[in-house]
């Protein structure tokens, strides 16, 4: 009963940077219709935001994480700015193979700065624990969950209750109608493509605690976020939440039960993606 | 205000569809643009609006040129276009799609539009909460003019909002636009409907192969044989 409870217990812990990630990606491929394989490669640049933050100035990362959206944010700006509006008109093979060539390039730029090891933040409480009965909880995944979840009701918050956010759920749902109402799109999808990196990002400095700082870390995360924002649908941004909930869970339960799971954990996404389409297309038929 | 629009040409790749259209609406005039499928009355609108790039010719409103003006931007000046097909935000609700015609106005306009756009469309306030992709085909077509409406256009430009309604619906839409126009809007109507569209309409504008080949008041139209014989079919 207590080992189901700890899996439960990681499985919602892991689901908050999963979630961040994913909401990310739901704003670039439900917003601005680009389906970014360059996603995961915003986490690694934050990863490598925070690794260098700490390790030229000492600054903790969960203190460098604003930074780390803005520098993000502009990042995402640029890149839609020089790729990706570019071709927002240009047949949907022609984008992906833009947004692929972008993560390869990316990865091996980070490979050529950095080289491939890994490099670990390693903050005093890296392997702090709390105990809660006979729970455990590092104290790293509790602040990056607690960290997404304040993240992620701002998201929420801001798409639910300001202008702005109206306009880029608009912009999701009809391209044509906004411009006609005095909607500018095209700052819509600066905005959104800006935010989904800054989300991609903030995970990425939350990864360098957690996890490490790579150049292929992002890679693993761009999948398992595709996965998600199948599960939740495609372009439903309140999907998006229970949908990383579930593939975290799925994840956690997993590497617990099945034997030798921690192998079989990378491939739980991709089950996710099957049985997800597989199951809607028994529905649809 | 007076949208003028001379000489217009454009087309879709290398297929021209306008040549040379010029027509103009003022203020407080409900003017109709009539022709057959594909005389080019939807493009024309989405060449005004600033959804097509015209080719050649110019379109003002007052002395001002939309030259080079994206559609949101035509739009904040006052140029108001309930597209083919309504094209709402099918997920949210009545009360978010109108919320969205007025996003760009300063707040008191935002809050006195809602009340305004529920007084001309009771219907719309009944079910202001109701998601607007359930709604039927006429509360659809009132809650896309209402959207508009939002804006405060001074020109209002409206594809089709007959379609796909019954004739009983389609005169209540109809009479709704004449109301607009009774309130200082000028409305441009494009619409399959001759004979109910020059009901209501004050002047006209018979567009073929992409050019006005026919102008006048409704009464003149009506009268007209030649508009007779091609869309009254008397």
């Amino acid at each position: 009963m207590e080992l189901l409870l700890q899996t439960i217990i990681n499985g919602i812990l892991a689901a908050g940077i999963y979630a961040l990630v994913a909401s990310g990606l739901a704003l670039a491929v439900g917003v601005v219709g680009i389906v970014n394989f360059a996603h995961g490669e915003f986490t690694m640049i934050g990863a490598f935001i925070a690794y260098l933050l700490f390790v030229s100035t000492g600054l903790d990362p969960f203190l460098s994480l604003g930074l780390a959206a803005l520098v993000l944010f502009m990042v995402g700006a640029i890149t839609y700015l020089g790729l990706i509006r570019p071709v927002l008109a240009a047949p949907e093979l022609n984008q992906m193979l833009l947004t692929f060539g972008l993560s390869v390039a990316l990865q091996n730029i980070a490979l050529l700065v950095f080289g491939a090891d890994t490099r670990v933040v390693s903050t005093s409480y890296q392997g702090a624990t709390l105990a809660l009965g006979g729970l455990s909880f590092g104290v790293p995944p509790l602040l990056a969950f607690a960290l997404s979840v304040v993240i992620l009701g701002a998201l929420y918050g801001f798409l639910d209750r300001t202008r702005l956010g109206l306009a880029v759920r608009a912009v999701a749902q009809n391209r044509l109608a906004p411009g006609l109402l005095g909607i500018e799109t095209q700052r819509v999808y600066l905005l959104a493509f800006g935010l989904s990196a800054a989300l991609a990002g903030v995970a990425g400095v939350m990864l360098s605690v957690m996890l490490y700082a790579s150049p292929t870390v992002g890679f693993a995360y761009t999948l398992k976020a595709f996965a998600i924002i199948v599960m939740a649908g495609l372009g439903n941004l309140r999907g998006v939440v229970p949908a990383a909930i579930t593939l975290a869970m799925a994840e956690a339960l997993v590497s617990t039960y099945v034997p030798g799971g921690g192998g079989w954990v990378e491939a739980v996404f991709f089950l996710v993606i099957f049985v997800t389409l597989t199951w809607r297309s028994w529905r649809a038929a | 205000m007076r949208l003028s629009v001379s000489n217009l040409t454009t087309g879709y790749g290398k297929a021209q569809v306008l040549f040379g259209l010029t027509l103009e609406v003022a203020t407080g005039e409900l003017v109709a643009l009539l022709g057959a499928n594909g005389a080019g009355k939807t493009t024309a609108l989405r060449t005004i609006s600033g959804l097509l790039r015209p080719w050649g010719g110019q379109v003002w409103l007052d002395e001002t040129s939309l030259q080079g003006l994206s559609a949101a931007q035509r739009a904040r000046r006052g140029l108001g276009h309930v597209p083919e097909g309504r094209q709402l935000f099918p997920l949210m609700s009545v009360e978010e799609n109108l919320r969205l015609g007025a996003a760009f106005l300063a707040w008191p306009y935002r809050q006195e539009g809602l009340e305004r756009i529920y007084t001309l469309f009771p219907r719309l306030a009944e079910r202001r909460k109701q998601v607007a992709g359930t709604l039927s085909g006429g509360e659809q077509q009132m809650l896309a003019i209402g959207r508009a409406l939002m804006g405060r256009p001074r020109i209002l430009m409206v594809d089709e909002p007959s379609l796909g309604l019954s004739p009983k619906l389609a005169e209540e839409v109809l009479s709704t636009l004449a109301q607009v126009k009774a309130e200082g809007v000028g409305v441009l109507l494009v619409e399959q409907n001759v004979a109910l569209s020059l009901e209501v309409a004050d002047r006209g504008y018979v567009v073929e192969h992409g050019k006005v080949v026919l102008s006048g008041s409704a009464r003149e139209l009506l009268s007209n044989p030649g508009v007779q014989k091609a869309y009254l079919a008397l």
